[in-house]
């Protein structure tokens, strides 16, 4: 099966991190449609709703709703709920400044279409590279 | 992005960690928007106030910066906490929040942040029209850019005391003229009368934007309460940090596109924003905080009626605006409604006092308190909203 291979988009918080992709067609708030205690999506009507973030390469097409959200990104990491590593379409600055306090690694730009959730995807945040290394049949 | 050798020592570290991770974040959010430089602001809005929203990792990232001794460089003021510190005895009595509660605001305070915990400081002190601000709160921006005319991009928590402990902020994003013209006409085909229906219609914008700045056709004249809450609710559900309501069409209009927006799409945010048809436990009025009229309008509505034994009225407010309102918090006081400040329903424990369905008036409320609250919600008028609380 032929994967897409090399993505590439804007370097934003460097760092290396392979992962299995979480996908989202949805703008994600993280205050209030992240639980902060087990890094699932609570949103309401969002596709992800009862999917845990934690160590997913998350992708979703941006952030939306409160700017509390940077801090959330903050606790999730300090909880080791985090996602491994964040791909976006476009960058919100709320998702950026919780990317760079948390420290994961993160790159927009990317068209998310091209990855689904479950693939097993390299993100190089510091060259702002997404690879799709992995597929399930 | 350039930076002077001041800034540079700074990001180098040589003025101690809390001003470089402040630096960091303001080049990185520089870099990533294409900003030029970083420009001097007049004053700074924190959010990431209360307990309840930013949890415990967030407490030691704050001490941390507090403890190095680190003092903003302009006036900057706080979003609300979770706890009412003038009215203890209505809030969740619990000594381990009220502990973790005191250790934010002490740290902020050791900052130099004044603890005025409010979403509505522009009441107390209105910003500079055409002035440089770093404000976070989505509402507070919303309205500091489209009906007080200053200039903030939409902070997050982190990133506005950054700028508060740097005195700048990166030039991108709607600090640029440039970046302030409307790109989309909505056509508002729809009777707007209570604050409520703005925040429906704001609602319903905020879903069809993305980050759109829209020029709001057909509003009659929305009071500045409206427009409050019209902004906070595009805000809720959108990306936006600014919106035109009453300014000629932009140059460009004609190249604009038109959305229109008719009573039906009004009717159905509505209905997207309640949850349930129960009777509500508690009525929730003040979101935003409530200016001085809108204490004097619940005050009026209320005035010899009384608030029923199985709802708990609350109106969220500043102190300053408390004070300035006092005879109508009186009237309303009198009625068995609670007039609260530092705090809001959304941003303190209401599952813990057993408040299960909420109403409120405000669509910022109804949008967020299904998940960050885990209670149903009615949305409503004003005047339903009293008419529901009072037992006569």
């Amino acid at each position: 099966m032929e994967l897409p291979g090399e993505l590439r988009g804007r370097p934003i918080v460097e760092g290396i991190s392979r992962g299995r992709a979480l996908v989202s067609g949805n703008p994600l708030s993280f205050l209030g449609g992240v639980n902060p205690e087990t890094g699932v999506v609570i949103e309401r009507n969002h596709d992800l709703n009862g999917k845990c973030i934690k160590n997913a390469i998350l992708c979703f097409p941006h952030g939306h709703g409160s700017t509390v959200g940077s801090y959330v990104l903050y606790s999730l990491a300090r909880r080791g709920l985090a996602p491994k590593a964040i791909v976006n379409e476009r960058a919100d600055p709320v998702v950026v400044v919780g990317a760079v306090i948390a420290e994961i690694p993160m790159v927009d730009q990317i068209d998310i279409s091209n990855i689904r959730t479950g693939d097993i995807v390299e993100v190089d945040g510091g060259k702002g590279i997404v690879r799709i290394i992995g597929r399930k049949e | 992005m350039y930076l002077s050798r001041e800034e540079e020592r700074i990001y180098e570290g040589e003025e101690g960690w809390a001003y470089q991770v402040a630096m960091k974040i303001l080049v990185k959010l520089g870099d990533l928007f294409n900003a030029d430089r970083l420009i001097p602001i007049e004053s700074a809005h924190v959010s990431g106030v209360s307990y309840k929203t930013i949890g415990d990792a967030s407490i030691d990232f704050i001490e941390a910066l507090s403890r190095t001794g680190a003092k903003v460089r302009v006036e900057s003021t706080l979003n609300p906490a979770g706890i009412d510190y003038e009215h203890p005895e209505e809030m969740i009595g619990l000594p381990e929040i009220r502990e973790k509660q005191d250790r934010i605001i002490r740290a902020y305070s050791g900052m130099g942040i004044k603890p005025i915990l409010t979403c509505t400081p522009y009441y107390m002190k209105r910003p500079s029209e055409e002035a440089h601000l770093a404000w976070a709160e989505s509402s507070t921006v919303m309205y500091a850019n489209s009906v007080l005319h200053s200039w903030t991009n939409r902070e997050g928590g982190p990133s506005a005391l950054a700028a508060a402990l740097i005195g700048k902020t990166p030039n991108y994003g709607v600090h640029r003229p440039e970046n302030r013209r409307a790109d989309v006409i909505v056509k508002v085909e729809a009777e707007l009368e209570d604050d409520s229906d703005y925040g429906a219609l704001g609602i319903h914008v905020g879903r069809i934007l993305r980050d759109e700045i829209p020029f709001l056709d057909g509003l009659p004249h929305p009071s500045e309460s409206s427009l409050k809450h019209l902004g906070a609710a595009i805000a809720s559900s959108g990306m936006s940090s600014i919106f035109y309501y009453k300014t000629p069409y932009p140059k460009s209009s004609d190249r604009l596109e038109i959305i229109r927006v008719d009573a039906d799409d009004v009717r159905r945010a509505y209905e997207s924003l309640s949850t349930t048809s129960e009777k509500p436990d508690m009525v929730y009025i003040g979101c935003p905080h409530c200016s001085a009229e809108e204490i004097r309008d619940v005050a009026k509505k209320i005035k010899g009626r009384k608030v029923r034994e199985d709802v708990k009225l609350w109106i969220c407010t500043s102190r300053y605006v408390r004070e300035r309102a006092a005879e109508h918090v009186r009237m309303i006081e009198a009625a068995g409604g609670k007039v609260l400040v530092d705090t809001c329903a959304v941003v303190t424990w209401i599952k813990e006092l057993e408040v299960d369905v909420l109403m409120t008036n405000s669509a910022k409320t109804a949008f967020y308190a299904p998940t960050m609250n885990g209670v149903e919600t009615i949305y409503a008028s004003l005047d339903e909203c009293i008419e529901a609380s009072c037992s006569n």
